[in-house]
């Protein structure tokens, strides 16, 4: 008995210690056939991460001598901490996503330029991508980032409720919106139809203020110009109107105060709300609840340009101590890969595509609703530039507690600006970390 | 870990004239060093190394982007004492931990009590009062932020049921830090009421029978001899209590994904250095306000020594 014990022990320890030896062999050396091993770090979660494990194995399937690992980090502060981290270390992964907005986070030093000329020899050219996402992502005449997509606020109308409440055009449509008051109306007459509130958006979160916020601003011809050392040059007017707006909208009867961007989208999906303001993407959770619904770019409420705040999912090459020029170039092969196929991406995600060549294929015309806002590309207004700003930024979650300061009636619209501004310049006078 | 050692401690050591007699034991022999040369070097690499160099990055503009640094002296400690910021996140945690030890401490006991005056199924109790205490942190949150949660939460559904206006738990600036606070009791109270429980267990009976002959009723007891006997235990759970809620962090990051709550209301010290250490690069920045609470917490922890130490016989 106890001898066979001991045997066995024996066997299943050594047996244990190949299967080791073995995986930590094939994990370093080139697969048979000259494999190539590909690091890929993304923050795609929900159902923009289902459509992202997509494009991977579309790209596995084209490119089978690429071992691709990819890895799926929460969206925010903890991926953008742990890649800025891993490129200050040198032990980045060989392909990166970032939000172009986050580009200054990451100054000049943790990323590597994409070389055009690489990019053409796959057959990609810089001017396939709208002019503003193009300008977003080139520094200096570099290109830090290849934008996959765009995703502007949108405006989503629950057909339904909005034809009850007589607010569609003759066609089916939504019928115009051209100002603010415009907006709020439309909100009240939803209300009487729903019973409760009328458009649904996440005031009592980060970037659901921020982006009405930053469109808003943009529309009133706001400027927010933060340079190092401070103090930020912004239009205090703009900031107290578009404060204004946000705290009319969200009275309780054309919005509630208290909703954070999941349940915003909830109460959309419930037939609570006749509209929902947010990121394309909750087109996902419409189409799950079934509920009769289109989507249109955001309006004018201000001056005639729809401006939106917008931001884009783009890929970078993170910096690396030591670059494997296999996987440098396998890294070139995916990006390109994935913005080829991101026809998936953009109807299943209701992302805008950033290439052209798919932006404006017949395949992606003919996806309603999503191809309705596609003109919003022309006009998007990224966040300010400063390495502390963009998605998921001190920025954002710094606005967003003044924005909520305001919604929730804590704060005026010039206390929620002076606090915000305040903010900034302090900030600012701390000097740049980069 | 800490609690459950100590406590044992006292009953089983006895260190006697045995030991004594017995000249050099375990405790002399030049092979102890060995045995515990494992643990120091963890210790010293993973410890005592980042304390002293997280203390000497406290004096240079360490970027975790940036190659070089500048030593600043003292500027990075100038500045903290100008930084509001430092000073509102500090008042946040030191409220949290007054608004969260007092619970944690009187329903501890409370619910030891109870379990201890004879409920049927002890076990029972034992293990409901002490289970939420075994999850982990982002699995607490996420039930909690669907009951808080503004316009389908249950709380606010059984609110606006029996005829009250609905709580903004998360979204209101003054309510934001005592929804942490209500989730954090639920959360860690176990712990508090296990060493409560064992205390209870261990007052002899015999006390009681004494009492009961010279005709005290229930209450007498209590007052006279239970809350008397658990004064060590208090002391204990009163200072464990106070450095673990001044390490607030995770539930209230987690709770309000990392933005510090309605109007920043619970944004805690230790996510202000968070911040602006990683997320915002400023290491040595970042370890000079870390350093200015860790002497706080000392300050904290002797003065409560002294305290404790005065009120023993």
């Amino acid at each position: 008995m106890t001898t066979s014990h001991r045997l066995s022990r024996r066997t299943f320890l050594r047996a244990t210690a190949a299967a080791g030896g073995a995986a930590l062999l094939s994990s370093c050396a080139r697969g048979p056939g000259g494999a190539v091993d590909l690091a890929y770090w993304n923050f795609f979660t929900g159902s923009d991460g289902e459509l992202m494990v997509g494009l991977v194995d579309r790209f596995r399937s084209e490119a089978p001598n690429v071992r691709v690992t990819d890895t799926t980090l929460m969206w925010g502060p903890p991926y953008y901490t742990k890649l800025a981290m891993a490129c200050a270390g040198g032990r980045a992964p060989d392909l990166g996503t970032l939000h172009a907005s986050r580009l200054p986070t990451f100054g000049t030093d943790l990323l590597d330029e994409w070389d055009v000329d690489e990019l053409a020899a796959r057959g990609v050219s810089m001017d396939e991508f709208p002019e503003p996402v193009r300008k977003r992502v080139t520094i200096d005449g570099r290109v830090m980032a290849l934008p996959l997509d765009t995703h502007p606020m949108v405006l989503y109308y629950n057909t339904d409720i909005c034809e009850k409440a007589g607010l569609l055009a003759p066609d089916g449509t939504l019928a115009p919106i051209t100002s603010a008051d415009q907006m709020l109306e439309a909100g009240r007459r939803a209300a009487e139809v729903t019973g409760s509130t009328g458009i649904a958006f996440g005031s009592a979160d980060n970037l659901g203020g921020w982006m009405v916020f930053w469109s808003v601003f943009r529309q009133l011809g706001g400027q927010m110009r933060l340079p190092d050392g401070g103090p930020a040059e912004v239009d205090r007017d703009a900031v107290v109107q578009a404060m204004s707006f946000l705290r009319d909208m969200a009275d309780g009867t054309v919005a509630s105060p208290t909703l954070d961007g999941q349940a915003a989208s909830a109460a959309f999906a419930s037939r609570q709300t006749g509209f929902l303001i947010h990121g394309p993407w909750e087109v996902t959770t419409a189409r799950t609840a079934e509920i009769p619904f289109s989507m249109t770019q955001f309006p004018a409420v201000y001056g005639d340009t729809p401006y939106v705040r917008a931001d884009s999912h783009s890929f970078v090459l993170p910096a690396q101590a030591r670059v494997d020029p296999a996987a440098r170039s396998a890294a070139y092969d995916m990006a390109v890969s994935m913005l080829r196929n991101s026809l998936d991406w953009a109807s299943g995600g209701g992302h805008i595509p950033a290439l052209s060549a798919v932006a404006e294929s017949p395949e992606y015309l003919a996806q309603k609703p999503i191809s309705n806002y596609r003109g919003a590309a022309q006009v998007v207004q990224y966040d300010p530039e400063a390495y502390f700003s963009g998605s998921g930024s001190t920025l954002m979650s710094r606005a967003g507690q003044s924005i909520q300061g305001v919604t929730s009636r804590a704060l005026t619209p010039e206390q929620g600006a002076d606090d915000l501004i305040g903010w900034l310049d302090s900030q600012l006078k701390l000097g740049s970390p980069l | 870990m800490t609690a459950a050692s100590t406590l044992a401690v006292p009953g089983r050591t006895q260190p006697g004239a045995a030991t004594r007699r017995t000249g050099p034991g375990l405790a002399g022999g030049r092979g102890g060093i060995w045995f515990v040369l494992p643990f120091m070097v963890v210790y010293a690499a993973f410890v005592l190394w980042p304390l002293l160099y997280g203390l000497g990055l406290s004096f240079f503009d360490t970027s975790l982007v940036r190659a070089e640094s500048r030593f600043v002296g003292l500027a990075n400690y100038a500045l903290l004492f100008s930084d509001p910021e430092v000073w509102r996140t500090l008042g946040v945690t030191v409220l949290f931990t007054i608004g969260s030890t007092i619970p944690l401490v009187v329903i501890a006991l409370a619910m030891a009590l109870l379990v201890q005056t004879g409920v049927r199924g002890q076990w029972f109790w034992r293990f409901v009062y002490f289970a939420p205490f075994l999850l982990p942190v982002a699995t607490v949150v996420l039930i909690w932020q669907w009951l808080f949660s503004g316009d389908f939460g249950l709380f606010n559904g059984i609110l606006t049921g029996i005829g009250l206006p609905a709580v903004g738990w998360l979204t209101e600036p003054e309510i934001g830090l005592w929804s942490v606070v209500i989730l954090t009791v639920w959360w860690t109270v176990g712990f508090n009421f296990l060493l409560y429980l064992a205390a209870l267990q261990a007052i002899p009976a015999q006390l009681y029978e004494a009492a009961e002959l010279d005709g005290a009723g229930g209450w007498r007891r209590l007052l006279s001899i239970t809350l008397p006997l658990l004064n060590r235990t208090t002391g204990l759970v009163i200072v464990l209590q106070v450095l673990a809620s001044l390490k607030l962090f995770d539930q209230a990051y987690i709770l309000f994904k990392a933005n510090g709550g309605p109007g920043g209301s619970a944004t805690p010290i230790l996510q202000y250095v968070y911040d602006t250490g990683f997320t915002d690069y400023r290491l040595g920045y970042a370890s000079a306000i870390s350093y200015v609470f860790f002497v706080l917490i000392v300050l904290i922890a002797l003065v409560q020594a002294r305290l404790t130490r005065r009120s023993e016989p």
